[in-house]
Order: C-alpha cells, then sequence, then structure tokens
C-alpha cells in the first residue's frame, strides 16, 4: 500500500532510505535523531526530498525524477504526531470533518458522529480541544486523521504523551482497526516495548539508513548486525570465532567456549570472527551434569528485581562468555533462585544467533 | 467645520487605504518571515524595515522618483495606464503605508510564529495550503492580524513627512489632518490648529482603546493555550 524510497539531506543529516507497509502495522524503529519523523515526513510531503519516489496505494505521489510532487492533502494518507494537535478553535466534530471539504456540510456532523461513537467518545461533538483528556485528544486526532477515508496512516510517536493505561487502550484502538479496515499504518517509535508490542513488520533506523527491515520476530531473533541487536535492546552481545561451518550448524568458539548455533546473518567461514547474540529470556537455566550441548556452568553474580520479572548476570565458571538471563519471577520462586547459585546454562542453538563481526573495539 | 472634517475624511480615507495595502503586500511577507527558512526570508525581513530607518520625507522623495517620468514604473503608469500618483490621495495613501508596512509585518509576523507548527503540519495533510491559512492561521492568529491593522491605520493617519513629499497639501484632495495642522500653525491660525490636533487625538484615543483590548484579548488567548 505504501511503497517509498527517499534520499535527502538536511544539514550534516543525510537520509537515504527505503521503506515498505502493507496492510498491518510497520513500526519504525530507532534512537532519537535516526530519521525515522524525517522519514514519514517525507512521505507526508512536509519535508521534499532531493531524489526519491513514494507510491501510495497505486498513485505515484511523488516521484523527483519525473518532477511528481503532490502536496500533503492529496497525498491521500492520515497523519498523526506526537501532540492531538487539535485546531483549539473548532470543536471535536469540527476539527474530525475538517478534512472532509468534499462532503456536503449537512453529511459532515454524521460522519463526526459516527467516528465519535466509534472511538467510545459519543456525545463529545461540541466539546472543545481545550476540555478534552489527553487520551480523549489523541482519539479524536486519529479519527480526523481517518475521517476523509485514507488507507494509509503515518504515525509519529502518537503515545509519547500519554500514560501506560491510555498507551495500551489506544494500541488495542490501532490493533482494531488495522483488523477491521485493512488500514497499513507506519508508526514511528523509538520505545522498544511499544516496537514490540505493535509490529507486525520491522523496520529499524540508524542515522538515516534501514538497517534491517522484516517480520517482527524475525528481526528481533535474526538482527542482521551488531548494531541492529545493540538497537534492539541487545544484552549478551558476544565476540567469537567460527571453527566449523555445516548445512545447518556453526560451531563457534565463544571465549575458549565450544557452541554451536543454527541462525546466523551472513556469510561466516570458519576461522572468521562473528558476533553472536542471544536475548536474556531465551536462556534456559538447568540442574545436572554439562554434558549437553551449548551448556556453560555459570554462577549468579548479580539480580535485579523487576517485579514481573528479575535479570540475573551470571559469571561462566570455566572458560566461556558472562551471560545475563531474565527469569520471570514465578520461576524464579519455584527453581528457588534466590538461594541455589550455581546452574547450567543452556544456550539453544536455534536462539544463538550470529552476525557479521562489527567493527571497533571488543566489548 | 469643514476645515476639520475635510481633512480628517481624507485622513481616514488614506489611512484605510494604506491598511488596506499593508494587509495586502503586509500578510504575506509576514508569513515568509515567520515560516520560511530560506535565505530569502532573512533578505525580506531586513528589506521590510527599511522604511522604519529611513526619514519619512526621504521614502516620499523616493516615492516621488518612482511615481515620476524619471522612472520607468512611473513612466508606464502615466503613458501607459494614465495613472497619475503624484499629487493624489492614491499616491499619498501608497506613501503612507510604505511608512507604516514595517509595523504591520512585524507584528503580524509575531502573530504567525506562535503559531503550533505541529497543527500546521496536521493542517497541511487534511485540506489545500489556502484553507490552511484562511481556516488555521488567521483564526488562531486574529488578535495580532488586528493589532497589526490597527497600529498600521494609525501611523497611516499620523503620517505627514512620506504623504507630503509625494501628495503635496491641496485643500479638499490631499491635505490630511497633520498636513493641515501644520498649514493652520504656520498661518497662524492657532484656534484651527488647536481643532484640527483635537479632532486628531479624539481619533487616535479610540484606536488606542481599540488596539489595547485587542491585545489584551491576544494575550489572554496564548496564556490559555
Amino acid at each position: 500500500m505504501l511503497d517509498a524510497y527517499l534520499a535527502l539531506k538536511a544539514g550534516a543529516f543525510d537520509l537515504d532510505i527505503e521503506v515498505r507497509a502493507g496492510p498491518g502495522i510497520t513500526v519504525l524503529f530507532g534512537p532519537s535523531g535516526s530519521g525515522k519523523s524525517m522519514t514519514l515526513r517525507a512521505i507526508a510531503g512536509i519535508e521534499r526530498p532531493a531524489r526519491g519516489r513514494v507510491v501510495i496505494g497505486d498513485v505515484v505521489v511523488f516521484d523527483a525524477s519525473a518532477g511528481i510532487d503532490l502536496p500533503p492533502h492529496r497525498r491521500r494518507l492520515g497523519y498523526a504526531g506526537q501532540r492531538p494537535a487539535l485546531l483549539p478553535h473548532l470543536s471535536a466534530a469540527k476539527n474530525i470533518t475538517f478534512g472532509l471539504t468534499r462532503v456536503p456540510a449537512a453529511e459532515r456532523l454524521g460522519v463526526a458522529a459516527r467516528w465519535l461513537e466509534r472511538f467510545d467518545l459519543a456525545g463529545f461533538e461540541q466539546r472543545r480541544p481545550a476540555s478534552l483528556s489527553g487520551g480523549q485528544a489523541q482519539r479524536v486526532a486519529l479519527a480526523r486523521a481517518l475521517a476523509p477515508g485514507h488507507r494509509v496512516l503515518l504515525l509519529d510517536e502518537p503515545f509519547a504523551a500519554l500514560d501506560e493505561t491510555l498507551r495500551q487502550s489506544l494500541r488495542e484502538l490501532l490493533a482494531r482497526l488495522v483488523r477491521e479496515e485493512g488500514l497499513a499504518i507506519l508508526f514511528v517509535t523509538h520505545d522498544l516495548r511499544e516496537a514490540h508490542l505493535l509490529a507486525h513488520e520491522l523496520v529499524v533506523l540508524d542515522r538515516g539508513r534501514v538497517l534491517q527491515a522484516g517480520p517482527r520476530d524475525e528481526v528481533f531473533r535474526k538482527p542482521a548486525s551488531r548494531r541492529v541487536a545493540e538497537l534492539l535492546g541487545g544484552v549478551n552481545l558476544l565476540r567469537g570465532v567460527v571453527v566449523e561451518r555445516d548445512a545447518g550448524r556453526l560451531k563457534v568458539d565463544i571465549e575458549g567456549w565450544r557452541a554451536c548455533c543454527d541462525s546466523w546473518a551472513g556469510d561466516p567461514a570458519p576461522g572468521e570472527p562473528v558476533d553472536l547474540v542471544i536475548r536474556p529470556e531465551r536462556v534456559v537455566l538447568r540442574r545436572g551434569e554439562p554434558q549437553e550441548l551449548n551448556v556453560l556452568p555459570a554462577v549468579v553474580v548479580r539480580e535485579f528485581d523487576y517485579g514481573t520479572s528479575r535479570t540475573l548476570f551470571f559469571a561462566p565458571e570455566g572458560p566461556g562468555p558472562a551471560l545475563s538471563v531474565e527469569v520471570a519471577s514465578r520461576p524464579y520462586e519455584v527453581l528457588g533462585i534466590a538461594t541455589r547459585k550455581r546452574w547450567l546454562l543452556e544456550l539453544p542453538p536455534g536462539d544463538l544467533h550470529a552476525m557479521p563481526p562489527a567493527e571497533g573495539p571488543r566489548q | 467645520m469643514s476645515e476639520v472634517l475635510e481633512p480628517l475624511r481624507i485622513s481616514l480615507l488614506i489611512a484605510t487605504a494604506g491598511t488596506l495595502l499593508c494587509v495586502a503586500v503586509g500578510t504575506p511577507a509576514a508569513w515568509v518571515i515567520a515560516r520560511s527558512q530560506a535565505r530569502l526570508a532573512t533578505v525580506l525581513a531586513a528589506v521590510s524595515l527599511l522604511p522604519l530607518v529611513l526619514p519619512p520625507t526621504a521614502v516620499g522623495y523616493y516615492l516621488l522618483w518612482l511615481f515620476g517620468r524619471e522612472s520607468a514604473i512611473g513612466r508606464f503608469l502615466i503613458d501607459s495606464l494614465g495613472i497619475q500618483l503624484v499629487f493624489t490621495w492614491p499616491g499619498a495613501a501608497i506613501a503612507a503605508a510604505v511608512v507604516s508596512v514595517p509595523l504591520f509585518i512585524r507584528t503580524a509576523a509575531a502573530g504567525f510564529e506562535q503559531v503550533d507548527e505541529e497543527l500546521l503540519v496536521a493542517a497541511r495533510t487534511l485540506v489545500a495550503p489556502w484553507r490552511v491559512f484562511f481556516f488555521v492561521v488567521v483564526p488562531l492568529a486574529w488578535p495580532s492580524l488586528v493589532a497589526a491593522c490597527l497600529i498600521a491605520f494609525a501611523r497611516c493617519l499620523g503620517e505627514f513627512g512620506a504623504t507630503v513629499v509625494v501628495a503635496a497639501s491641496i485643500p479638499g484632495k490631499t491635505r490630511t489632518l497633520p498636513a493641515a495642522i501644520y498649514d493652520a500653525n504656520l498661518a497662524g491660525d492657532d484656534r484651527l490648529a488647536h481643532q484640527l490636533a483635537l479632532a486628531a487625538l479624539a481619533v487616535g484615543f479610540v484606536l488606542v482603546l481599540t488596539l489595547t483590548v485587542a491585545l489584551q484579548a491576544a494575550v489572554r488567548r496564548s496564556a490559555r493555550s
């Protein structure tokens, strides 16, 4: 539904990216200043890229080489930013129908009422934005973006200013809209949890470039590079050397400890260095003897209690890497981790992922 | 009485026309100055202040040259269009507008600068630019625009130097209130000068009162949002 290639320079910042979004929620994730908002603004037509092409539905709305540059209001997309940005001098109903210039005036109120009803705001027609709560205002802003009937929605951290309960109910609202209307939503966020909660597809951005794009779980489990793994909250980033490579399995040496890994990006060859990552919730705690594959004897040296889960920091008893492991609070109690500190850490080969090594000093 | 009313009528006419010219030229200029990042906007901002630093008589002198046969524009106006601006009230209105437009632009630009950028972005994705301007920018910046109009009107009303150079002080045609006061004073007619000054004072008082109310509305509005 949305297919964009954009290249533009703004001062020292250099954006050069390709983004696609089909029905569902595509999350544009990256740290502050990575170009997420700039990308949305360029797609919306607020910023003008030097080169590029933007197709929405089957309409080319921007093509630098063909001289096509439709103004924002003719690009057939909805847009909502961090703040609701409602027009303060208009009622909620008039805000929602603000973009409906082609709908006869007599029908507009009905349209507004239908959207308000859908967003649990029935009866709010005449309310002024100043009298709405943050969550109500943001829902009106979403209704305003959708009322013209657009199928593509650009959302720039729309929940950033709201508290967690409101965020959650708005996320559910978005999910419902996607299901019912088949909308394509391009959603910008720098909040990893939000990215994980919402994304069907995930695009990881850094310094104006797309580092990786794909289905959410694939990107989370199989980052294409160490930088992606870092951005996606990568703890357990390890350095290793390839020892052997079979059809579907890599044998690696990680600080003197041998492990197998079944998942990798790039083309690692024996003798070459690799970066490896395993998510802290994928590491398994075991008792018994270290005879199995990918098992590392280790001791808990530090732990943090987050309420619903604990993060445990393990130091290896022999050669091998230090690892952090996330355990839900209940298993923590059942396993008796509070008193028992020595464990065998199992790193399932399918969850240990190897990537091309990053330049720079070893960590 | 017509000795007072006639100059008052001409002053109000010139001030009204001058203000309309300020609105027509100053509003787009203020918008560009307030919103555009382009270097041209900076240049425009500087140029728009020029009439403020020039003596009004110098502005009048330049306009006299511009409207006369010595300049290409003047020749075009006179010979092709048959428009004679020197020694006419439209000429005086243009002179008054040129002197007043920096104040209009400054005030309007300050109002435009306060309009929330995110609001404009959201509006631009919904409706055509002219609708954004008239249905978003103007309603949000109206106290500043009203203040800009009143300041420009007041400045036009009091304008003497530039208008008198361009249009002189022809009784019943281009003799404004300030020009009439000047002439009455020169002629030693204290009673008339006094009456004229009183008329100027009365009009001025009404203007200042309206301006104050408009500015208070602007302050209240920005305090609310």
